[in-house]
């Protein structure tokens, strides 16, 4: 007896366990309509947004901290909390001037002492910044108001209104991270932008609240949940089981099926993000008939049909389209047969292949390695033999500082401005450690156009560098990378052409 | 009893020494001879090949392995386990913002892991001699042979997906705050007395939970069965039926009591297992973890911080194990008497 009324005891709690456990968990995907739920495929690596160069994490960034200038959908540079700038025309200063009424979400008042200090004085104190990169040239910054500054470089910058719209540009509060301390700024984070940072919990959630006092356009979505989902399938699963109302980079093939679902909207949207390969100018790839072989065998086209759906538009050149460095007319084109005749200058073909190395990431971006593998077969056929090694993406640096990257390396590049300069001026510029490729007849072109203040100028410089070093081999663009967005149909959002999904532009209809 | 408790816990923690120095400097070995440079990697892509030396010589990476080592641990002794070269963080700090979810996490399994192998190990037994001992013997040999992530994606995909009824992501709904407290979710939101976050960390808790549960079960189940055959060939088995107690007393007050000894020494065994099966389970689920943070790290060839969780596991396996003795010595009373 006794037994027999555990056992129904235990029963009764485990059905009303099972119940309770039940009811209202979808409660946790309904939204209402001034909530949203991101699922987002990596944390940000430190709340300081100064601090490292991840172009994931900039639409986080820009949600709770602001630029000094900020970009269009279209990629149009446009005033943000500064009002006007001018240039000089020998690009060694820059004229700012702020807004008066921006404040941090500590209700200080933002002012060129913030900017000073952020573009500034936190750089020369030696806090390991990667902005210290990025505004290297700065030698002062000269107050002249609460609103009014002058940049001095020291040597011409004349990117630097692009730069001051891109990776880790973003202002920081002067008086709260030197009372309250950098750790402090680094786990309690005041920006001044349109969210408030309420809660963040590694690797796992990071929530949002409508900056009421915002300077600008209120968002419509009074709270943001970003949820951080790293495997691409449990993004998918998050998304068809509403669990959140809208995430990004999901496998291709899944955008298909989502764009047939009812209640869903999905979107290939092709940004300012190039997929190449990083050539160098020695090993076996010193010989320009082989580099430029292994350009011609390459039929991006199908590996644009195979692994993005035909989305990826396959490049000629450095740049993507609608970008100023843009060659919409030159084409170089695959040819399998032209490719043979350049390696048979140099005595190579499919009887006698050359060997060259290649180095791939896997999961760095969609399909990496399948677009690898598939470049390794195009390059068989035509006689070139590539050994394929899987590297990681951290470790890409360390490798080109040591010389130690293979003839090839599959390489993805994000360039959120579309400015020529940090496509091609960085990809191929022999000091920077970004580009594999070291030789100077390139190189000298690119470092020359970096002083070049005169803007037509410089980007009709960049046009002919981009063409002359693919003719040369210097580089072997592919295709312009696509993010994947699967969404709530009923859930909007402006498409920025570098990728950008901003929260603050989400709303629902 | 208690004396005999406290001497095995000191004698574990003295054990525990040599043990920790020998897991810590072979892992720092094995990590110093992977092709990564912590120094490089700590530093912008920009940094130059002299900063990349100065930064080495900063970080004693200079300095011969034994050297390294001897710094290392200097620093540790001294609760410096270094900065996440990713995260630009105290790796303590990071591995004490994850561990309490993981431990929650691996409780929680391992309790259900128990509770379905005492349970499927009684069933199996009880199905002895009848038809259903081999469909029962099949069963659990297909349950062990699927790895607890499969089973993860098996229970996102039926009970996440498909019929919607569980949460998959993260530890919380959204809109619901986290209460920071202990960093353990069920404990925390029962503190503040808040039912609602209490149910959602447990709904939460449940798919990750179950699909470690599931794998490491069928360990259980068919431990206890085999204990309990020996344990029927035992004298008082045979006595307690002549007393005319029933067969289920017989089973789970005598029996099982004896049966489940070998039984707990295996779970102590599995729950070293589970813990280190949270790695893929928690990235399946997006669940904050030390797994993702060690997923983390490995990606990132942040050498520090994969020292430091790694460590981390290994202390963690050593405080269970003094934790199963001390539990083994408590139920078996042959252990008491020197």
């Amino acid at each position: 007896m006794a037994l027999k009324l555990q056992r129904r005891a235990f029963l009764q709690t485990a059905m009303a366990i099972v119940a309770a456990a039940s009811s209202g968990v979808m409660r946790a995907a309904a939204a209402g309509n001034d909530a949203v739920t991101i699922g987002w495929p990596n944390d940000i690596p430190s709340w300081d947004p100064n601090q490292r160069f991840t172009p994931d994490a900039q639409p986080i960034f820009k949600a709770v901290f602001d630029q000094p200038l900020d970009q269009d959908p279209q990629l149009n540079l446009v005033a943000h909390l500064i009002k006007r700038w001018s240039l000089a025309p020998d690009a060694l200063s820059m004229a700012v001037e702020l807004r008066d009424d921006v404040k941090f979400h500590n209700g200080d008042k933002m002012s060129t002492g913030d900017f000073r200090y952020t573009f500034f004085e936190r750089i020369k104190s030696g806090t390991k910044l990667d902005t210290a990169n990025s505004w290297q040239k700065v030698q002062d910054i000269v107050i002249e108001s609460p609103t009014r500054a002058v940049m001095k470089f020291d040597s011409p910058a004349p990117t630097a209104p692009q730069w001051m719209a891109f990776l880790g540009s973003y202002l920081v509060p002067k008086r709260y991270i030197e009372t309250a301390g950098l750790d402090t700024f680094r786990s309690k984070p005041i920006g001044t932008g349109p969210y408030k940072l309420v809660e963040y919990e590694l690797n796992s959630r990071i929530v949002l609240e409508r900056n009421d006092d915002y300077w600008g356009p209120k968002p419509k979505i009074a709270r943001v949940t970003i949820q951080i989902i790293k495997d691409p399938s449990a993004r998918v699963a998050a998304i068809q089981s509403g669990q959140v109302d809208c995430t990004v980079n999901v496998p291709v093939r899944e955008v298909a099926r989502f764009g047939k679902e009812s209640g869903f909207a999905a979107e290939l949207n092709p940004i300012t993000r190039v997929i190449l390969l990083q050539v160098r100018n020695d090993l076996a790839f010193a010989d320009e008939n082989v580099r430029l072989a292994a350009h011609h065998a390459i039929d991006k086209a199908a590996l644009s049909k195979a692994f993005y759906g035909d989305a990826a538009v396959p490049l000629s050149v450095v740049a993507t389209p609608g970008t100023p460095g843009y060659l919409p007319d030159f084409v170089f084109k695959y040819d399998p047969e032209l490719a043979r005749q350049y390696l048979a200058r140099s005595n190579y073909g499919p009887g006698k292949p050359v060997a060259i190395g290649f180095a791939t990431t896997n999961g760095q971006f969609p399909s990496d390695y399948d677009i690898a593998r598939a470049i390794v077969a195009m390059w068989k056929k035509v006689g070139i033999d590539a050994n394929l090694e899987v590297i990681e993406y951290a470790k890409y640096f360390e490798l080109n500082r040591a010389t130690k990257l293979p003839e090839a390396t599959l390489y993805s590049w994000d360039n959120a401005t579309g400015d020529p300069e940090i496509f091609a001026g960085y990809l191929l510029n022999p000091k920077m450690p970004f580009s594999a490729w070291k030789g100077m007849e390139v190189g000298q072109k690119v470092i020359d156009l970096r002083g070049v203040a005169d803007y037509d100028r410089r980007i009709a410089g960049y046009r002919d560098l981009n063409r002359f070093a693919v003719e040369s081999g210097a580089t072997i663009p592919l295709l312009q990378s696509v993010l994947t967005v699967v969404r709530k149909q009923n859930l909007t959002y402006a498409k920025y052409a570098n990728g950008w999904l901003l929260p603050q532009s989400m709303q629902w209809t | 009893m208690f004396a005999t408790v406290l001497k095995l816990v000191g004698r574990r923690v003295l054990a525990a020494i040599p043990i920790l120095l020998v897991v810590s400097a072979l892992l720092f070995c094995v990590l110093r001879l992977l092709p990564v440079d912590p120094a490089a990697m700590s530093l912008p892509p920009t940094a130059t090949v002299a900063e990349v030396e100065a930064k080495r010589r900063e970080m004693g990476l200079d300095q011969p392995l034994p050297q390294q080592f001897l710094i290392w641990l200097r620093d540790v002794l001294h609760g410096d386990f270094g900065r996440s070269i990713h995260l630009n963080r105290q790796t303590g700090s990071l591995v004490g913002a994850t561990l309490p979810a993981t431990i929650e996490l691996a409780l929680f399994a391992m309790a259900l892991a128990a509770l379905l192998g005492i349970g499927g190990g009684l069933l199996m037994f009880h199905a002895r001699n009848t038809v259903f001992e081999a469909i029962a013997d099949l069963g659990s040999i297909l349950l062990l042979s699927i790895p607890e992530f499969l089973w993860g994606l098996i229970l996102l995909f039926v009970f996440g997906v498909t019929l919607q009824v569980l949460p998959f992501t993260g530890r919380l709904s959204p809109g619901l705050p986290q209460p920071h407290i202990t960093g353990f979710l069920l404990l925390d939101a029962l503190l503040r007395g808040r039912f609602d976050i209490f149910l959602s960390a447990w709904q939460h808790l449940i798919l990750p939970a179950v699909a470690l549960a599931l794998a490491f079960s069928p360990a259980i189940m068919r431990v206890l069965r085999s204990s309990l055959f020996d344990v029927y060939h035992e004298d008082y088995i045979e006595q307690a039926r002549m007393r005319g107690l029933s067969e289920r007393r017989i089973l789970l007050v005598h029996a099982l009591k004896n049966a489940v000894l070998p039984t707990l020494t295996l779970a102590g065994v599995q729950f070293g297992f589970l813990f280190s099966g949270t790695l893929l389970v928690e990235v399946i689920y997006s669940y904050p973890g030390l797994g993702n943070l060690m997923v983390d790290a490995v990606r990132n060839a942040d050498l520090p911080l994969i020292q430091a969780v790694g460590l981390t596991y290994c202390v963690v396996v050593l405080v269970i194990n003094t934790a199963v003795d001390s539990l083994y010595v408590v139920l078996n009373p042959k252990l008491r008497v020197r």
